[in-house]
């Protein structure tokens, strides 16, 4: 069961894993001079502001994702960049770190996966251009045909999918690619088909775009990622990332409630990054997008394949690298090894697995990390320890490369374990620990 | 402007003439050009170096030191204003094992360096054989 000339193939959303799934399908099959046909549908349009225009996403390009897009072939243009980063800075309750990039040189880049923020309409034209309206176009110019229309139906047509949308119009495809993400009703239509797919699981985050003004994003960020440790209850992870004239606040956790926005707020560490007198604004730009916590079951099955985030994906970081990774892998399998299950199996699973396998090591670092956020001498001393790499210049700053990664979704958990649970790192913690401690 | 952007792109800028890396140095990063021309000159321990390649947006240099872990066998210099981004070392390798797309992209780019030394190859040579046939005219 293979790709043949003029091999029809529909993939459904165009986000970044549809997008790129079907840009690396274009790509791989013209190098092996393979003429197929490539439908992608989604009906929304990026380059609208709110959320009519949004993949609601965090929005953080990792160092690895840049540089892997950079050999790829694709170059994010200036105005996809609403910023780059060169730093974390990591806060406790009390006190903070930053963290410098090893290189002298920008590779971390924010985005918006819309149009902007609601109410970033009044100003037109924006000087910005959505990360999913580039990726989309780039994808199209590759040759793929976007159907800018709602998907109604799946199903089969003998043993090839079918896809209706609009008017009674439909097509039956030689493969058909799930890129329906986690928070539209997409996945239930490919339950429907009866292959034995199930979703992943997910919880809910809560996203804002903070409006405070390019001078103040500078002024109180900088070319920084500011990540919270605080003791909040219920409260697992916290980043204010700069986009320009905005920040943008990411909450990870148990049941995000008003209560403990409100908390995160008057928390002294944020109120330190927030403009002086700063209230929050009755009518932000928010949302409460579904975050992949689990992976789903049979993710493909004959002729059907799905990717991102509706797929296997990484544990509270760096989705966007997840979906390329199965986007490349996907594209890969069904061009070079066939859309067989038996190829998905044996060429595109093991890219799942390796992002549910390594999930599982997140989960354990996630759960060290709840356990000992009340226990403010830990936190402090790993704050201590971080400030010393950065201050020695001698230092191989083991600790410091291991949350970079951690924050910047650059290494896999598994790499990062390994770095922090390394004898020189263990070392430097325990006695500056017990320094402080007879201190 | 009221939603202005700051103005900001990945990698790093070179001036015109700035060394991006020098001959002889130790292995490292290996560089994409995201903006700009990058000129390629290689010491041979005559007068002066000579100039190889001129690269463009979307090349790729440095690559050679990265796979063989010797030290550069040439210099990149900046023409004009140039962007670069640079890919570690390791995580290269990385990459390379698990996507097989990535050794194929970079076996693309070095087939068209390969293509174009041998079409500087074979100029060469037939400048030479005509140096020697005016040479032996002479005698």
């Amino acid at each position: 069961m293979e790709l043949e000339p003029h091999s029809r193939v529909a993939i459904i959303g165009g986000g970044p894993a549809g997008s790129m799934t079907a840009y690396f399908l274009m790509d791989l099959a013209r190098r092996i001079d393979l003429e197929i046909e490539v439908d992608l549908f989604e009906p929304r349009d990026f380059s609208l502001t709110g959320p009519p225009g949004c993949n609601m996403c965090g929005g953080v390009i990792s160092e690895s994702l840049v540089q892997k897009l950079a050999i790829s072939g694709i170059h994010l243009p200036n105005d996809v960049l609403m910023d780059t980063i060169d730093a974390y800075t990591l806060h406790t309750d009390q006190s903070h770190v930053r963290i410098r990039a090893a290189s002298e040189e920008m590779r971390i880049a924010c985005i918006f996966r819309g149009g902007g923020p609601k109410g970033a309409e009044t100003q037109k034209p924006l000087p910005w251009q959505a990360f999913d309206h580039y990726l989309l176009e780039l994808a199209r110019q590759h040759g793929i045909n976007r159907i800018p229309k709602r998907v109604k139906k799946l199903d089969w047509d003998g043993d090839r999918p079918r896809v209706s949308w609009g008017e009674g119009e439909m097509r039956t495809y030689d493969l058909l690619v799930g890129a329906v993400g986690l928070n539209g009703s997409g996945m239930s239509m490919f339950e429907e088909l009866n292959f034995g797919y199930r979703p992943p699981k997910y919880a809910k985050s809560y996203i804002a775009e903070l409006y405070f003004g390019s001078r103040e994003v500078e002024q109180r960020l900088g070319k920084s990622m500011h990540i919270f440790l605080l003791n909040i209850p219920r409260l697992k992870f916290l980043a204010l990332t700069p986009k320009g004239p905005y920040a943008t606040l990411v909450v990870l956790g148990d049941e995000i409630d008003k209560a403990m926005l409100e908390q995160i707020f008057r928390a002294p560490e944020m109120v330190g990054c927030l403009p002086p007198g700063w209230q929050i604004p009755v009518q932000t730009c928010q949302c409460q997008p579904r975050i992949h916590i689990g992976p789903p079951r049979h993710p493909f099955a004959d002729r059907i394949v799905m990717v991102g985030d509706c797929s296997s994906s990484r544990l509270f970081k760096d989705g966007i690298g997840a979906a390329y990774k199965l986007a490349k892998a996907c594209a890969y399998t069904a061009v070079v090894h066939g859309i067989s299950k038996k190829a998905f199996q044996r060429y595109f699973a093991p890219a799942c697995r390796e992002l549910d396998y390594d999930n599982l090591l997140g989960r354990v670092m996630f759960f060290m990390d709840d356990h000992m956020r009340p226990f403010s001498s830990i936190q402090e001393t790993l704050i201590e320890c971080i400030r010393q790499e950065q201050n020695d210049p001698a230092s191989p700053g083991k600790l410091s490369n291991a949350m970079w990664d951690t924050f910047s979704g650059s290494a896999s958990y598994r790499t990062i374990l390994a770095n922090t649970a390394s004898p020189r790192v263990i070392h430097h913690f325990l006695t500056t620990f017990f320094r402080r401690l007879l201190a | 402007m009221l939603f202005n952007r700051r103005k900001t792109s990945l990698g790093k800028t070179f001036q015109s003439g700035e060394i991006i890396v020098k001959q002889y140095d130790p292995p490292g990063s290996m560089f994409i050009i995201l903006e700009g021309r990058v000129e390629i000159w290689v010491d041979d321990g005559g007068k002066e170096p000579f100039l190889v390649a001129v690269l463009e947006k979307d090349n790729v240099f440095g690559g050679i030191s990265l796979y063989d872990n010797s030290p550069r066998i040439s210099t990149a210099r900046a023409l004009g204003v140039v962007r670069v981004l640079s890919v570690n070392k390791r995580g290269f390798l990385q990459w390379l094992g698990e996507d097989p797309t990535f050794a194929l992209r970079i076996l693309l780019k070095m087939s068209e360096r390969i293509r174009t030394l041998i079409a500087q190859l074979v100029s060469l040579r037939r400048e030479v054989r005509e140096l020697r046939q005016k040479v032996a005219r002479i005698r």
